[in-house]
């Protein structure tokens, strides 16, 4: 993304809002349907990281065509840190599930339904 | 000026209130020691009373021990008569007392100018009195006080004397009741064993404390309000005393007639009471008497027709034209009728009130219903035979001495108050009274029955000798006959203690020395008493009352005089003293002389204990002495010119001597004939047997058998329960019950109804409150519970399914919004 604000004087027609979209939608499925498939809950977690990132992009690529400033970065911003300290307590959680069940499998763990 | 006197009377009074007291708050306790604190009291009282007499007869010397001839010419008021207070006094009449105490005293007539000017009264010889503001209802007060004069120191005297007696006599008679158990054969029906309960010896004296309390202060209050308050302690007392056997069904049902009846009477007091507060604004009783007669005791009234001023003449019994000196600026006053009002103040007649003759006359015909059942008479005669359910020195003191002495004594105190034709009425009354009491004590056999138709009938003469103008001889026969007729029934109360038994028919031959002599000797002077034999204080009371009767009808014999249609007033008196000897004696005979009849009985009988015939014989000596004269000069006996001493503020008509032994000669023609039929009836076994043999002529069973009719009659007392019974309790009876059935069905039926009416809507409205309000509350708690179970199954805890449901609902989302357009969108977001 870098080069597009470096040259956005220039090649602002060059590289168009659909493709950077396309790419979010692309990677959002992609970690929408590993989320919904992997079993294991790292995969989930790291499906999880895809959704956020794919949404980032689109913070990113919005807040090039909006005259809000830097506000889209600043959001993409969060969107990176937060993930880091959710990913830092699910994986937690995911050692303690570990510890008292010897497995990762998300489907052995439906106890909060209770 | 001050005197002790007013402070004995009062102290005197208040001694058995103070005793009272103590019994109410101790009495249970003390038995036997109870009885001597009331006796103490009242003896205190007595003595008392007696130095209040020596009191009185030396601060007002006691010109009553001369003759005072001042009654046919009324003492004209002089300048001096009219005393000031003390302090302001500028003459005083040597005797006359005014105790006015701290306030300033209000009379009516009195405009009250200002608060602080001098009270003037009209100087009366022979009185003390003293008063205080009690009530006070607006700018009107009653004042509460006493009033002492010749009339109270007598009655005071005889009441505390004779209720000392009484007691001590108690002492013995109601022995029984210091025993616990006490065994009441009477109390169940016959045949049953006899009711145990507690001995009420303290509770008796407490009730004779009570009862000498009120009676004193009846005697000594100076006004209506006062008098009457007393009048019902005294009635209260009477009715806890006759039903002092109260598990008997008779004492109570008398104690409950006796109470009942007096109400009746009560009920005409307060019309007179109405009557006198509001037409004259005073109850004080002299304030009254001398507002309504002038100063030398005339009544004056306006004629119906004419403006002429009337007066009463006692002499000529008319209405004859007042003289001059009634004539005033007031008369025009006056509507035709009225009666003209004097100021007590100033003697003048005063104009800011007016009361009609015939007003008036209803006001004094109401006080004297009060009477006529305090007295016991005619129609309202029935409760006193009743009451002698109670014990037998209740008998002796209230219903025969005091209490029912009560009515006269007030009619004598209010004298002046009534009208001619008030009197006439109080006359009439006596008269029929006199004669139908006695006749029915003809033929019972009750011997306390006997005397208590005798009190009614001695009662009846009393009210007539006062409404025919022997104001002195109605009051001088109250006060002999309290002393005979208590002895009399104190005897009686003696032959009941001795023999069990109060029927005559069982007695006889009581008199023998190893029975009851000193009973027997001392009822014979009772008896003869009462008779009016001469030597007897009954005589003279008896003689005096006679003679103002034939005066009254007869007059002096000069044309115009007397009252020749009144000849009823002077026959019955006469006939009734023929009566009178004739069943006391035959009393006197049953009970005493011949053979015994009942075996039993005369086993039973003994004399009785000294504590009881001390009594009796102090009594016999007061029946004999107080008829005499005590004096060289007077013909007149003592007791009548003390009472005259305080003759009420009107024209007394004063018979000659030679009325006075035409009199005495037919009632003792009256009564030797009624003793000789007595002698013939029941005398025979008295008089050896020759006259058994020629004169015993006749039986009185024969004779009662002769005439079935008569006897019925009498010995349904005239029938006049049977006709009470008819005409009023019936009647109040059937109301009653109308009354109960209306309430029964009629309004307990509407407030049933009612109450259906509520319970059914109050179903209704449980069943819709249940259903419909309860059921919709109910049905929207169960559609949310049945969404949220059907939401569970939802929540699986499959974390890949929640993403699902994520994923499809995003894009299930996003369909919806292409679908629907980004507008759709767009306005919900920006809205």
């Amino acid at each position: 993304m870098g080069f597009v604000i470096a040259t956005v004087q220039n090649q602002t027609m060059n590289i168009e809002l659909t493709s950077v979209l396309l790419i979010g939608a692309v990677m959002f499925v992609c970690g929408v349907v590993c989320m919904a498939t992997k079993r294991n809950a790292v995969g989930i977690l790291i499906g999880a990281e895809l959704v956020l990132n794919a949404s980032n992009l689109n913070f990113v690529a919005f807040a090039y065509y909006t005259p809000f400033g830097i506000d889209g970065q600043a959001f993409a911003l969060f969107g990176i840190v937060l993930p880091a300290a959710e990913a830092a307590i699910a994986l937690a959680i995911i050692l303690n599930f570990y510890n008292n069940h010897m497995t990762v499998d998300v489907d052995r763990a439906d106890e909060l339904k209770q | 000026m001050n005197s002790a006197g007013p402070n004995i009377y009062l102290e005197a009074w208040l001694l058995p209130l103070l005793s009272f007291v103590f019994l109410v708050l101790g009495g249970k306790r003390w038995g036997k020691t109870g009885a001597y604190v009331a006796t103490g009291a009242i003896v205190c009282s007595f003595l008392l009373s007696c130095w209040g007499l020596f009191t009185y007869t030396q601060e007002f010397s006691p010109d009553f021990f001369q003759e005072r001839h001042g009654e046919e010419t009324p003492r004209p008021l002089k300048p001096e008569d009219i005393v000031l207070p003390p302090g302001l006094a500028a003459t005083s009449v040597g005797g006359a007392v005014q105790n006015t105490g701290p306030e300033i005293q209000y009379r009516p007539g009195d405009n009250r100018p200002n608060a602080q000017s001098p009270t003037v009264q009209i100087g009366e010889h022979g009185r003390w009195s003293q008063s205080f503001k009690w009530i006070g209802i607006g700018a009107e007060s009653i004042r509460m006080g006493l009033y002492v004069d010749s009339l109270t120191v007598i009655m005071f005297f005889m009441i505390t004397l004779i209720a000392s007696l009484i007691h001590i006599f108690s002492i013995g008679y109601m022995h029984e009741e210091l025993h616990d158990p006490v065994h009441d054969p009477l109390a169940v029906p016959a045949g049953q064993p006899p009711l145990h309960r507690k001995g009420r010896f303290p509770r008796f004296f407490t009730y004779l404390s009570l009862f000498c309390f009120s009676m004193l202060g009846l005697v000594l209050a100076d006004n209506l309000f006062l008098v009457f308050m007393f009048w019902e302690l005294v009635g209260l007392c009477s009715y806890l005393l006759i039903g002092f056997y109260y598990e008997r069904q008779s004492a109570s049902n008398a104690a409950n007639k006796a109470f009942i009846t007096n109400r009746v009477g009560d009920a005409g007091f307060i019309v007179g009471l109405m009557i006198v507060w509001t037409s004259l604004g005073s109850f004080n009783i002299q304030d009254l008497i001398h507002t309504v007669r002038d100063f030398s005791g005339h009544m004056v009234r306006k004629d119906t027709n004419s403006d002429k001023l009337l007066e009463w003449n006692q002499h000529k019994s008319a209405w004859l034209p007042a003289d001059d000196s009634h004539e005033s600026s007031a008369e025009a006053h006056y509507a035709p009728g009225d009666v003209q009002l004097f100021d007590i103040k100033t003697g003048q007649p005063h104009t800011s009130t007016t009361i009609t003759y015939l007003l008036l006359t209803v006001a004094g015909i109401g006080v004297f219903i009060g009477c006529v059942g305090k007295s016991a008479q005619f129609p309202l005669h029935v409760w006193l035979p009743d009451a002698m359910e109670g014990p037998t020195p209740v008998s002796a003191l209230i219903h025969a001495a005091t209490m029912v002495a009560a009515g006269v004594y007030l009619v004598g105190r209010f004298y002046a108050f009534f009208t001619p034709d008030a009197l006439l009425v109080i006359a009439y009354t006596g008269g029929i009274t006199l004669f139908i009491a006695g006749t029915i004590a003809v033929v019972m056999t009750d011997i306390k029955k006997v005397l208590a138709y005798s009190t009614v009938s001695q009662l009846g003469y009393m009210m007539l000798g006062l409404g025919v103008g022997g104001w002195a001889a109605g009051l001088f026969h109250l006060l002999t006959h309290a002393f005979f007729k208590a002895l009399l029934f104190l005897g009686s109360g003696s032959v009941i203690h001795g023999t069990g038994t109060q029927e005559m028919p069982q007695m006889g031959g009581l008199w023998r020395l190893n029975k009851m002599p000193i009973t027997a000797v001392t009822m014979l002077i009772g008896v003869l008493a009462i008779c009016g034999i001469p030597l007897f204080s009954g005589y003279y009371s008896k003689d005096a009352i006679v003679a103002d009767a034939l005066y009254f009808w007869h007059g002096d014999g000069s044309a115009g005089s007397g009252h020749p249609q009144h000849i009823l007033l002077f026959l019955l008196p006469t006939a009734g003293a023929a009566i009178t000897a004739f069943y006391m004696f035959r009393l006197f005979f049953l009970t005493f002389a011949g053979e015994p009849r009942d075996h039993h009985v005369d086993e039973h009988a003994h004399e009785s204990t000294a504590v009881m015939w001390v009594p009796l014989a102090v009594l016999a000596v007061f029946s004999v002495i107080v008829g005499y004269e005590y004096s060289q000069e007077s013909h007149t006996p003592l007791l009548t010119r003390m009472l005259l001493f305080s003759k009420p503020h009107t024209i007394l008509p004063h018979p000659p001597d030679a009325i006075h032994h035409q009199a005495g000669y037919y009632a003792l023609a009256a009564v030797l004939s009624g003793i000789g039929m007595s002698v013939l009836f029941y005398g025979a076994p008295v008089f050896w047997i020759w006259f058994l043999k020629y004169f015993r002529v006749l039986n009185p069973g024969e004779v009662a058998r002769q005439f079935p009719r008569l006897h019925d009659f009498l010995l349904h007392k005239w029938y006049f329960d049977e006709l009470y019974e008819r005409i009023l309790i019936r009647p109040t009876l059937a109301i009653a019950q109308f009354c109960r059935s209306f309430d029964w069905n009629v309004l307990d039926a509407f407030i049933d109804g009612t109450a259906r009416v509520t319970l059914w809507w109050s179903r209704l409205d449980g069943w819709f409150d249940f259903r419909v309000i309860d059921g919709l509350v109910n049905l929207t708690s169960d559609w949310v519970y049945a969404t949220g179970d059907w939401l569970r199954r939802f929540q699986t805890g499959q974390i890949r399914q929640y993403v699902m449901f994520l994923a499809v609902g995003a894009i299930g989302l996003f369909a919806v919004i292409s679908f629907l357009g980004a507008d759709v969108l767009r306005n919900l977001l920006v809205k």
